[in-house]
């Protein structure tokens, strides 16, 4: 019994970070129309960045991870750089083989700046843990239940209350109408990909602490990533929260009472399963509001 | 205001060329609208109406190729983009998907920028649209998406008085409405004009466009054939047999 209740809580620790990751894929995919596929190498770069500032340079951890978010920032407005014609033409082939590009460019990158081998981010708060019976939680496990909920609760916010987020919906709707409002979209589309960039290094700062660290990841990242925003339904903020949670939970189970190395195959039948049910996914887009 | 910026004319177009993948839509060696006029641009289906109002901003739903030169108020906008023109005072209310169906009516009026430098332009607050169009007010909490044709019409021409038009240019804001909504939209832009301001009227229904301009230009191919005052363009027998349906 405690050991099911440990499962349900890894579940959450671990549905929160899928959500977590997902976030910035899913104001781009809401608002841009645009799939990355370089996203999980955003999150490897993150990752490292994240441990260069906190392990070599000798940065608290919570100055390592706004630096890891600008980087992430500037590598989002890079490829939105290189990519703005493709996006306003809607070009989703080239925008999905550029990005996959983009994300093996990166790993060379990283290879050669950090190595090969793996490495440890060890923060402060992986160390401490709360114990509760045969029940144990470490203080980063709670800081990235914590991250989402404060981070989803804050975009669903910026998206409907604030002017700056109305222009978000205005473009996510239909971006020609957009223009004839006079909003300049390129700036807005830039504004999104700085964010995914930032998001993604963000979360990768909470989460790699839980696992060893490889410049050759980020596979599972983009997978499990794909998997959220598509159950969630593209581009729903508040959707893909409720996907990531679920997800988690449902993994998490499945590798502790069926087989840890079917998660990913059964991930898969969950999407395929929820999208022949609910074809439009578990919420609806950006553009619609999260109402 | 000096005594010359009213005798420069609010829109100058000279030598407008726009292209689809090399296709020539449009062919406006020269065209104007005077301060406070309303000039009307007829023509059939396929003409280069819609083509012609949307080039002036450089703006497509599809992919056009855009030459030439257009002066707002004497200023060039050629180098400027879209966003840019609408904000210095160039406004178009499109055909189709004219406003946002995803945010409310009280949204939908809501600016996006900050009017900077305002001239002698009006620019309308939400009040002023709600007082013009009491409509609007009682749906003020629906979405767009659950306006009829007429309310969209009205929601898209306040939304363009909001960002303070030097130009307002309409694409065939009567398409679709029934007899009664055309006839109110008319009246809006006769009201519209009585209090100043200058209108560019792109319409099918001949009729209709010829009860409230001043000047009709009929485009044909591309290109403008005949131009003239509502009173001579009635009078003529080329429109009256090919667009009004009589002799």
């Amino acid at each position: 019994m405690s050991n099911l209740l440990q499962q349900i809580i890894n579940g959450i620790v671990i549905g929160h970070a899928y959500a977590l990751v997902a976030i910035g894929w899913t104001l781009l995919l809401g608002v841009a129309r645009l799939v990355n596929f370089g996203h999980g190498q955003m999150y490897m770069l993150g990752a490292f960045v994240t441990w260069w500032a906190f392990a070599k340079a000798g940065m608290p951890y919570w100055a390592a991870v706004p630096i890891s978010m600008g980087v992430g920032a500037i590598i989002g407005l890079i490829m939105q750089k290189v990519m703005l014609r493709a996006t306003f033409d809607q070009n989703l082939v080239s925008i999905m083989i550029m990005t996959l590009g983009f994300g093996y460019v990166l790993h060379g990158v990283a290879a050669l700046i950090f190595g090969s081998t793996g490495q440890v981010l060890d923060t402060p708060w992986s160390q401490i843990e709360f114990e509760y019976g045969e029940l144990w939680l470490t203080a980063q496990d709670l800081a990235i239940i914590l991250a989402a909920v404060i981070i989803f609760i804050g975009l669903n916010w910026l998206l409907n209350s604030t002017r700056y987020g109305r222009l978000v919906r205005m473009v996510a709707e239909d971006p020609k109408l957009a223009q004839l409002a006079g909003i300049n979209v390129r700036r807005i589309y830039f504004g999104v990909f700085a964010f995914e960039g930032a998001a993604v290094a963000f979360a990768a700062g909470m989460v790699a602490p839980r696992t060893p660290i490889l410049t050759s990841m980020g596979f599972d990242e983009v997978i499990m990533t794909f998997v959220v925003v598509v159950l969630g339904g593209i581009g729903s903020v508040r959707g893909s929260y409720i996907a990531g949670v679920g997800l988690g939970i449902f993994t998490s189970l499945f590798a502790a009472l069926v087989a840890p190395a079917y998660t990913t195959a059964a991930a898969f039948l969950l999407l395929i399963a929820v999208l022949v049910i609910r074809p439009k996914g578990l919420g609806a887009k950006v553009g619609s509001g999260a109402h | 205001m000096t005594s010359s910026s009213q005798l420069t004319p609010v829109l100058s177009v000279q030598n407008l060329k726009v292209r689809y993948s090399g296709n020539l839509a449009v062919d406006v060696q020269s065209l104007e609208v005077g301060r406070g006029e309303v000039v009307g641009v007829v023509g059939a289906n396929g003409a280069g109406k819609s083509s012609l109002v949307n080039g002036l901003l450089d703006w497509s739903r599809g992919v056009a190729q855009v030459t030439g030169n257009v002066r707002l108020d004497g200023a060039l906008l050629d180098s400027i983009p879209t966003h840019q023109r609408i904000r210095s005072g160039l406004l178009l209310v499109p055909e189709g998907r004219l406003i946002f169906s995803q945010l409310s009516v009280h949204e939908n009026l809501t600016t996006s920028f900050d009017q900077v430098n305002t001239d002698y332009r009006r620019i309308y607050s939400r009040d002023d649209v709600y007082d013009l169009f009491p409509r609007l007010k009682e749906r003020r909490h629906h979405l767009g998406s659950q306006l009829s044709g007429g309310e969209r019409q009205m929601l898209g021409i306040g939304r363009a008085l909001m960002m303070g038009p030097k130009l307002l240019m309409l694409d065939e804001p009567s398409i679709g409405l029934a007899p009664m909504l055309v006839s109110q939209v008319l009246q809006t832009m006769k009201t519209l004009a009585r209090a100043g301001l200058s209108i560019l009227l792109v319409e099918q229904n001949v009729r209709a466009a010829l009860s409230v301009v001043d000047r009709l230009v009929l485009l044909e191919r591309g290109r403008i054939v005949m131009q003239g005052s509502a009173v001579e363009m009635e009078n003529s027998p080329r429109i009256a047999e090919a667009y009004l349906g009589t002799h």
